[in-house]
């Protein structure tokens, strides 16, 4: 094998390493939870009513079965014109 | 009675898509009605419905159009390609090559790729599972020879390479910031996996595409990284695989010994 492509394979490997320290920290910070009726018209993360396409569907400011990312534990604690955030869906 | 042998399909294509024509002749209308008006109610249920789809489809760039100019777009596109399959989710695949065709959405050049992109996130929404593997997997592989290990990415996987910043633009108008603009001096490279019930849009490191695409196609990691820093020679390995384990783009990676 070529010194080169030994580079290359301890480069790959090193890289694989480096790359999942830094995924772990992002993931760390990056605990989110799905909150239902906080995302404003259009800007929810996931579903929105049944046969939707999901992401930035919904149809009203609050609406009740689409969510969208929080920061985790922050979620029930959001309150909006429609009420507070919530972990299910719900029907204003 | 007219069975389905002797029916004219393309003749009531033709009527359907042109309102100047009449009715298919096979058409009859009940209580006395006349066909050509209950055929054009038909008509515009069929043109609505499938222009709803799109916009359904395309939320973001209906929002960087508006909806007037959205939809009379997407009548466009309706009147000139038909669903080639039953399933509703795969309308609109012409979609971003129509509307770089488009030419009053010529102003905005970023608007294919923003649709080609939203293409995507929907295919990945309807994409098989899949169990992404976890970070202590990929760490203890770090301790093998990579080079020539290949992987199976996530089925939802896709890429998106763009002159314009559409993930910048994408994640504009999914967040409540309406604040913040957009700088469109540069190109992005958007990943796009579900790796459970929720969509992730994320830039990858120009080049990161191309290694995508690479992997994707059954070349070791080797042979990717290669095709990658042939399209960007500064090619950042790490951010691209750190954005590929965080989004759980791998299902498998097999070593070659």
């Amino acid at each position: 094998m070529s010194d080169k492509k030994l580079c290359a394979a301890f480069a790959i490997a090193g890289a694989f390493a480096t790359a999942v320290a830094l995924a772990e920290t992002a993931q760390a910070a990056n605990d989110q939870e799905k909150c239902f009726g906080v995302s404003l018209k259009g800007k929810n993360d996931c579903a929105a009513g049944p046969g939707t396409s999901c992401a930035g569907t919904s149809k009203t400011n609050y609406q009740g079965d689409a969510w969208k990312y929080v920061p985790k534990g922050t979620c029930t604690s959001i309150v909006t014109p429609k009420g507070k955030g919530s972990l299910e869906p719900i029907s204003h | 009675m007219t069975t389905s042998a002797d029916f004219d399909q393309s003749a009531f294509v033709r009527a359907l898509l042109d309102p100047e024509l009449p009715p298919p002749n096979e058409v009859e209308a009940s209580h006395g009605f006349a066909p050509k008006r209950r055929f054009a109610v038909y008509r515009n249920n069929v043109c609505v419905g499938l222009v709803d789809a799109l916009a359904e489809r395309f939320p973001i760039c209906l929002q960087l159009v508006g909806d007037e100019f959205f939809r009379a777009m997407a009548q466009c596109y309706v009147r000139e390609r038909l669903p080639r399959t039953p399933m509703r989710f795969e309308y609109g695949d012409a979609f971003p090559a129509f509307v770089s065709e488009f030419e009053p959405a010529r102003e905005l050049p970023y608007l294919p790729d923003v649709a080609r992109l939203e293409y995507a996130v929907g295919q990945a929404y309807h994409a098989a599972d899949a169990a992404p593997l976890p970070l202590d997997f990929l760490r203890a592989l770090s301790h093998e020879r990579l080079d020539n290990a290949t992987a199976v990415l996530h089925p939802s996987t896709h890429v998106v390479a763009s002159a314009y910043p559409i993930v910048s633009i994408w994640r504009r108008h999914m967040s409540d910031d309406e604040m913040t603009p957009v700088v469109l001096d540069h190109g992005e490279e958007a990943l796009v996996v579900r790796p459970e019930l929720a969509i992730s849009v994320s830039p990858l490191p120009s080049g990161g595409s191309a290694f995508v695409d690479a992997l994707r196609n059954g070349r070791t990691f080797g042979e990717a990284m290669n095709a990658a820093t042939g399209v960007a020679a500064e090619f950042k390995l790490i951010d691209c695989l750190r954005e590929l384990f965080l989004t759980g783009a791998f299902v498998a990676v097999s070593v070659a010994h």
